[in-house]
């Protein structure tokens, strides 16, 4: 008798949840997540000895100021996206290259539901190590005295990674499952179409994930360098449903394709 | 799930929990500043009432240390009045005061017509208090205790407002103002109700520290007691909250920030602002020392916030002085 969906895919969560948060790329992601953190306490060490960790126009930025310059251009920008990256296309990939996928889809369940359970795993894996090291960065970088004022963008940060987190992972999840080469793939979107179009005029930017991400963050963008001058100068913000409703809506279609690419794909292993 | 992992997740929500916890407390219930850290700004604020609209602070040792100010201090005529203050009160103001912070808070009179009602200064120095209390005694003054400090208080003949008024409230920090203004100030010292619960003021300060002089407030309610007329009221543009910061040193840099109540208030406050410096610049343009000037005018901000930096380089002052050194040499 075949398990429900909901049922297999919470089976396969508890599965898979250990063995991604004691696996060799939990190390990469503490790497990661621990570099933000470390600055946060040299910014604090400085803090605390009068001196001031960032300067624009020779002006001291204040602690909300440097946890905003980290959020955006650290954890959105390159931490949420390469995370998702490496654990997104993953899910299936490590199994048919670890070569276990046969004893999971022997197994009396929806094939989706693997799928499914192994994204949720990943989503709650990510979301347990980055939102507390933001948590930590937060507490480190911004005055106490600042907390009061600055908690709603702090919550709305949280969330804003929560949600990378789901849309990224939803994307690569269908990378991972459809195609091949899907790390290679990955990065290049990451690294390679994403920052590209983000700073060219027209209408590519709605098909990147960053652009939706960055009409929703609380503080203002930092304004030095070309890249960020190339793209103020082209930026055309949606509003705030708008960039919801469009990341929503990927994350659930690359979730709907991947868990159809997982039931229909005809995986070989390789003997 | 393992051990190992049940503790990894409880872990990393303990770690959620208490800090989303602690921003809620310090959020909705306003947890006590100095809790966890120094408050911003100088202490002097302890003296600000709590419902003041507007505050600003000078560094006075560092703006009179500043080599901005000793270039102008040289072209200063000699002034005996200074001389005399100097005998009479024992105070160099130069030499004798650090700091001075000034807080304007609404009582319901009109500001312009009774400044000195509605507003406080707090001064950092070194004081002769006896010799103060003299003078204040043998031009008619009155000397008093008020919850514990000394209060030198001066009611004009005829006058219908409460006098002017002294109070030492540290050994090196004097109130001066109206009498109920000191006494006021002294309330928010004692009874620990002062400007710094006003967590939103006291969020602009925060962004004030590397300047050595600032000013923060409410637009809306300076205008209020402003008296303007309703007509230039209607016509000033939405802005709540303005902050103002300088730093002096060899030249002069500073920010002029703004909150706007909505973003499309602060769109027109942009524009307009754009417009000016457009047109200043078209103006100057055959002025080289000035244009400089004006260049260095940026305009920025974003959502709510408009925000207008200058600098002005010693190299400006240069030639201010040559200026003025080449018509002394012409007199």
């Amino acid at each position: 008798m075949k398990l429900p969906f909901w049922g297999a895919a919470r089976r396969v969560f508890d599965l898979s949840l250990g063995e991604m948060l004691w696996s060799r790329r939990t190390i990469f992601m503490a790497l990661v997540v621990g570099g933000p953190v470390l600055l946060a306490l040299i910014v604090r060490g400085l803090d605390v000895f009068g001196m001031t960790a960032l300067r624009v126009n020779g002006r001291a930025v204040g602690g909300i100021g440097v946890f905003g310059v980290m959020m955006w251009m650290l954890f959105l920008r390159f931490i949420v996206p390469v995370l998702a990256v490496f654990y997104g296309t993953a899910l299936m990939a490590d199994e048919v290259e670890d070569k276990t996928l046969t004893y999971l889809f022997t197994r009396p369940i929806p094939r989706g539901a693997v799928l499914v359970g192994k994204y949720l795993a990943y989503i709650a894996c990510t979301i347990l190590v980055v939102l507390p090291a933001v948590m930590l960065v937060y507490f480190l970088v911004v005055p106490f005295r600042d907390v009061a004022g600055t908690f709603p963008a702090l919550v709305t940060d949280l969330s804003l990674l929560a949600l990378g987190l789901v849309v990224y992972g939803a994307l690569f999840a269908f990378v991972g499952a459809f195609f091949k080469r899907p790390l290679v793939i990955g990065l290049v979107f990451t690294f390679g179409w994403e920052p590209t179009v983000m700073v060219l005029p027209g209408y590519l930017k709605q098909f990147t994930i960053a652009y939706y991400l960055q009409a929703l963050v609380p503080h203002a963008m930092p304004t030095d360098g070309l890249t960020s001058l190339l793209q103020g100068f082209f930026r055309e913000t949606p509003s705030v449903q708008v960039s919801l409703f469009w990341l929503i809506l990927y994350g659930a279609s690359f979730l709907w394709l991947a868990t159809r690419a997982v039931e229909r794909r005809e995986y070989v292993l390789e003997q | 799930m393992t051990n190992k992992t049940r503790n990894f997740v409880l872990v990393s929500a303990a770690i959620l929990t208490i800090g989303l916890g602690t921003g809620l407390v310090a959020s909705y219930m306003g947890l006590p500043v100095s809790l966890l850290s120094s408050a911003a700004g100088p202490d002097d604020l302890k003296y600000v009432p709590q419902n003041a609209a507007v505050v600003a602070y000078a560094n006075v040792r560092d703006v009179m240390n500043s080599d901005f100010r000793q270039r102008f201090r040289q072209l200063e005529p000699q002034s005996a009045d200074r001389d005399e203050f100097e005998q009479k009160t024992g105070l160099d103001i130069e030499r004798d005061i650090d700091s001075v912070v000034a807080a304007f808070f609404p009582n319901g009179e009109s500001i312009a017509e009774h400044p000195e009602r509605s507003a406080v200064v707090l001064a950092r120095g070194r004081f002769e208090a006896g010799r103060l209390e003299a003078l204040a005694l043998e031009h008619g003054g009155t000397a008093e205790d008020y919850k514990g400090k000394r209060l030198l208080s001066h009611l004009e003949q005829g006058g219908t407002g409460d006098g002017m008024a002294v109070g030492f409230v540290e050994p090196d920090l004097v109130a001066l103002g109206s009498l109920a203004a000191v006494k006021l100030a002294i309330d928010a010292g004692a009874d620990n109700r002062n400007v710094m619960s006003n967590n939103d003021l006291m969020r602009l300060v925060a962004e004030m520290d590397s300047s050595n002089a600032w000013a923060v407030g409410r637009f809306d309610a300076i205008a209020r007691e402003a008296s303007l007329p309703s007509d230039l009221q209607a016509q000033l543009p939405t802005v709540t909250w303005f902050s103002a910061a300088g730093h002096i040193n060899g030249g002069v840099s500073g920010v002029l920030k703004a909150e706007a109540r909505d973003e499309a208030a602060a769109q027109n406050l942009r524009d307009m602002l754009r417009g000016f410096l457009a047109m200043a610049r078209l103006q100057t343009g055959s002025r080289p020392g000035i244009q400089q000037m004006v260049d260095s005018i940026q305009l920025s901000g974003d959502g709510k916030t408009v925000a207008l930096s200058f600098a002005v380089p010693s190299e400006f002052f240069d030639a201010l002085e040559a200026l003025a050194r080449q018509k002394q040499g012409e007199r």
